[in-house]
């Protein structure tokens, strides 16, 4: 496949604040390309050079062969985009915004648009400032989406959505993937990369860290498993099992905190050789995973297990 | 010390107006005490100052306008608008624009009662204005000083304090309007309207016989009651009590209001105040003129601005015309009698080619001030749509940044073309039901030839946004506007050099009403725009956006 975006070393500073720094990748036509990052890190800056609402201080930045400063209004032709922070006229409806996006890019099919109304149920006739902040979300999914864009540019897509509507963009990606169309997308949450993404890249400080396939994600997601027992029972049942990073002792003996990485299957057949009173599952965030992942000039505390 | 409290927080945000147009107003109290020494220069050039200000006796009361007090006592009246400006938009902004923002939110979570926030608030307010009225009182006791006029420090004091009063009333009005409105700009519109209502309210007893009543209804009839840089005329206390009483009321009524409805929503007006609910389509398109361009889209969001600057602009052009045919005789003799009254037309854009077209030229002066302030708000418009992140999405469709800048100021040069056309339009009327027998050529070379300056300004203020964030730019563009009005208004008295004189926009605007269009300046400003606008696209197209 040919690479729709093309990055190499693009550099971009605020003055004396951090932007980017010899950033390079590249994005392969008809994948969905996740880019993580702790906030700060330097994805919205990336992405709104991609966009060109932002000039380039270094190196080079290409859409679809194309110059992303130069020839970006050619590019736009070809893109659907979501900011960070959208925002928009207050006193416009979501129809009126609809309309208006529609007709500033030449036309759209209505019959699409009414379609992609109807997914997300949204009430076009209320004024932007009286959504919610998921229903403003769905109003600027909708225009990114409504002209059938070659490549999407979304950055945080679904932040302020609910689940169901996170479903249904997920669906929406992976329908504009079957479609053979691009997206790149940066989030926070990462069952939404694990789902959606074909590969990610990791921007940490504005640097780009790591670069793979979404195994990638795998490879550093943690998450951590509670379990209370109606007697005390040694961590040292639970420290050597496959998946288990770290085990905590809690409550005398009573509970254990581990920290897992990979299948749960071991822990659950150890677990059960005890009188389990609960057992609790959650993921961190991204934040604390970065955190917690690397070190501060980036280099990984620990190299998990089948890393590529 | 000064993000210790709500009340401190709200105070220091108030800086720079407290500052900016304290020194403003004070300034534009002291303008006409520069003057007066002018005008009386004679027995007969002082009978017929007072005989003159008691033709405009519906402006404001005519009170000793022969002394330095009296007369910027009695031209205050023609400001009133002016001064009144900031309470307004600080009454209508301080806790809806903060709902419209989100910030109140925040403020509200904090373990600290709703009733507490907004009165601390309310009092910064009060706090900020009684600031104001003590600059206004040091300037005009310094200008009092200056020119020979004859009130103390104490008079000049009690001046501004009167100002601050009458001022904190507007303010309340508005805090009071926006707790029933769901933004604050419908709020600062439906106040300046009631101002309106209030000063044509003060003017009736001054003009129909016994109908005193009827300007005891409003809040600028207790202001005028007081004149302290009037000699031997002093304030009157209980008039000023009315006032703060007023004043106390409506904040009261508003923070009652405000701890007793919805955050983010509205106090629900009776029932048969309401204006029926608009039906919107649910389906699309839409089928809106104003969404097919940036230029349209540019049209619609300054329609409604367009109008009521359009109401202002006409109206005050057309009164202008039809009030110069009545007060003839009048103007005659005060011209005759007085060369420095004369001279101050002159220098307005006024000349010596006959009286009604002379003093109709140099109020026509004013035409394209009250134009370029209106350009002022939109490129404020345009800045802050770039500084809020609006043009983001417009610009990640197939719209260049040079089409999008150009789109907008394409929308503000149509507004710019149809206020002037119809502020023609509305002062040939007016000159036919007068019966003032103007030449059509020259009255549409005074109205259209506004559009070049309005353009100028407009395209200054483009290319400045192209660097400074909203409030600067504003700022920047306030400050030339007021700066070309003095060299204009006040440069000819102070002997400036032309060089200096012709740094001013007004300049090129010449004395059309008498003069016709000077198509060489008006090709030059228009130059000069076309210049300013080229830089400012080029930066637009090359700046970072948002940035």
């Amino acid at each position: 496949m040919p690479a729709i975006i093309e990055v190499e070393r693009l550099t971009k500073s605020y003055g004396s604040k951090r932007g980017i720094a010899d950033v390079s990748f590249q994005v392969e036509e008809g994948e969905v390309f996740g880019f993580l990052g702790p906030n700060g890190a330097g994805k919205t800056t990336t992405i709104r050079l991609l966009m060109a609402l932002l000039h380039a201080d270094a190196g080079r930045a290409q859409i679809a062969g194309l110059d992303c400063w130069k020839q970006s209004l050619e590019i736009k032709r070809l893109v659907g985009y979501i900011p960070g922070e959208p925002a928009l006229d207050p006193n416009l409806t979501g129809g009126q915004i609809l309309e208006y996006f529609a007709h500033l890019r030449g036309g759209v099919d209505q019959a699409y648009l009414k379609q992609l109304i109807q997914r997300f149920e949204l009430d076009t006739s209320r004024k932007f400032r009286q959504y919610s902040t998921g229903n403003k979300r769905k109003v600027v999914l909708i225009q990114a989406f409504m002209h059938r864009p070659r490549l999407l540019i979304l950055d945080e897509p679904t932040s302020g959505l609910d689940p169901l509507n996170q479903q249904e963009f997920e669906r929406m990606v992976i329908e504009a993937r079957d479609e053979g169309r691009t997206v790149f997308l940066s989030s926070h949450v990462l069952s939404e990369v694990e789902k959606t993404c074909t590969r990610v890249g990791i921007i940490r400080d504005g640097s780009l860290v790591r670069i793979g396939g979404v195994s990638e994600v795998s490879a550093i997601k943690r998450y951590e498993i509670t379990i209370t027992f109606a007697e005390p029972v040694p961590a040292e049942a639970f420290k050597t099992l496959d998946g288990v990073a770290e085990v905590e002792s809690l409550n005398h003996g009573h509970g254990v905190r581990l920290t897992m990485q990979g299948s749960t299957d071991a822990v659950i057949k150890a677990a059960a050789l005890y009188p389990v009173v609960s057992l609790t599952s959650h993921e961190p965030s991204l934040e604390d995973i970065f955190l917690r992942y690397y070190e501060a000039d980036g280099a990984p505390v620990k190299e998990p297990q089948g890393v590529a | 010390m000064w993000l210790s409290s709500i009340f401190l927080k709200t105070l220091r945000d108030y800086r720079v107006a407290i500052l900016g147009w304290g020194i403003g107003m004070g300034l534009v109290v002291i303008s006409p005490m520069a003057s007066v020494a002018a005008l009386v220069t004679t027995p007969q050039a002082r009978q017929q100052l007072i005989s003159l200000a008691a033709t405009f006796a519906w402006n404001a009361d005519p009170v000793a306008v022969d002394t330095i007090g009296g007369y910027a006592t009695f031209k205050i009246g023609i400001f009133m608008f002016l001064i009144a400006i900031w309470p307004l938009l600080a009454g209508s902004r301080m806790l809806r624009g903060e709902e419209d923002r989100g910030s109140l939110d925040v403020l509200l979570s904090l373990p600290r009662p709703r009733l507490s926030v907004a009165l601390e608030k309310l009092a910064a307010m009060w706090t900020a204005l009684f600031a104001m009225g003590v600059l206004i009182g040091l300037l005009a006791f310094a200008g009092g000083k200056k020119f020979g006029g004859d009130f103390g420090l104490g008079d000049a004091l009690l001046f501004g304090l009167n100002l601050a009063l009458v001022c904190a009333v507007i303010g309340g009005l508005a805090l009071l309007i926006s707790q029933f409105t769901e933004e604050r700009g419908p709020a600062a519109g439906w106040t300046a309207g009631l101002l309106l209502v209030f000063v044509v309210l003060d003017m009736v007893h001054r003009v129909v016989p016994n109908s005193e009543w009827v300007s005891r209804l409003s809040p600028i009839y207790y202001y005028n009651l007081s004149k302290p840089l009037v000699p031997g005329y002093g304030v009157n206390p209980g008039a000023m009590i009315v006032l703060l009483a007023m004043a106390a009321i409506l904040g009261g009524v508003a923070v009652w209001l405000f701890v007793r409805r919805d955050v983010g929503g509205t106090v629900p007006l009776p029932r048969w105040l309401r204006l029926p609910e608009r039906q919107t389509s649910r389906a699309l398109p839409v089928g809106d003129w104003s969404l097919r361009s940036v230029y349209t889209r540019g049209l619609g969001m300054i329609a409604v601005p367009a109008f009521w600057w359009t109401l202002g602009i006409a109206a005050f052009a057309g009164w202008m015309v039809y009030v110069v045919q009545l007060m003839e005789s009048k103007l005659s003799a005060l011209l005759s009698g007085s060369p420095t009254m004369t001279n101050l037309i002159k220098n307005l854009g006024g000349g010596d080619v006959g009286v009604n077209a002379g003093f109709l030229s140099a109020m026509f002066f004013f035409l394209p001030l009250f134009l370029m302030a209106f350009a002022v708000t939109q490129v404020n418009r345009w800045s802050a749509d770039e500084g809020d992140g609006r043009l983001e999405l417009v610009l990640a469709t197939p719209q260049s940044r040079r089409a999008v800048l150009l789109g907008r100021f394409a929308a503000l040069a149509t507004a710019t073309v149809a206020i002037s056309v119809i502020t023609l339009l509305a002062s040939a009327v007016a000159a036919a039901a007068a019966g003032l027998n103007l030449d059509s050529g020259h009255l549409a070379a005074a109205t259209l030839g506004m559009i070049p300056l309005g353009l100028l300004i407009a395209a200054i203020g483009y290319l400045a946004s192209g660097w400074m964030r909203t409030a600067a730019d504003t700022g920047l563009l306030s400050f030339v506007l007021a700066a070309w009005f003095f060299i204009s208004f006040i440069g000819p008295e102070l002997k400036l050099p032309d060089a200096t004189l012709r740094l001013s926009a007004f300049y090129y605007y010449g004395t059309p009403l008498l003069h016709g269009l000077q198509v060489t300046s008006v090709l030059g400003v228009l130059a000069v725009a076309a210049l300013a606008l080229g830089l400012g696209t080029l930066r637009f197209v090359r700046k970072d956006i948002g940035v």
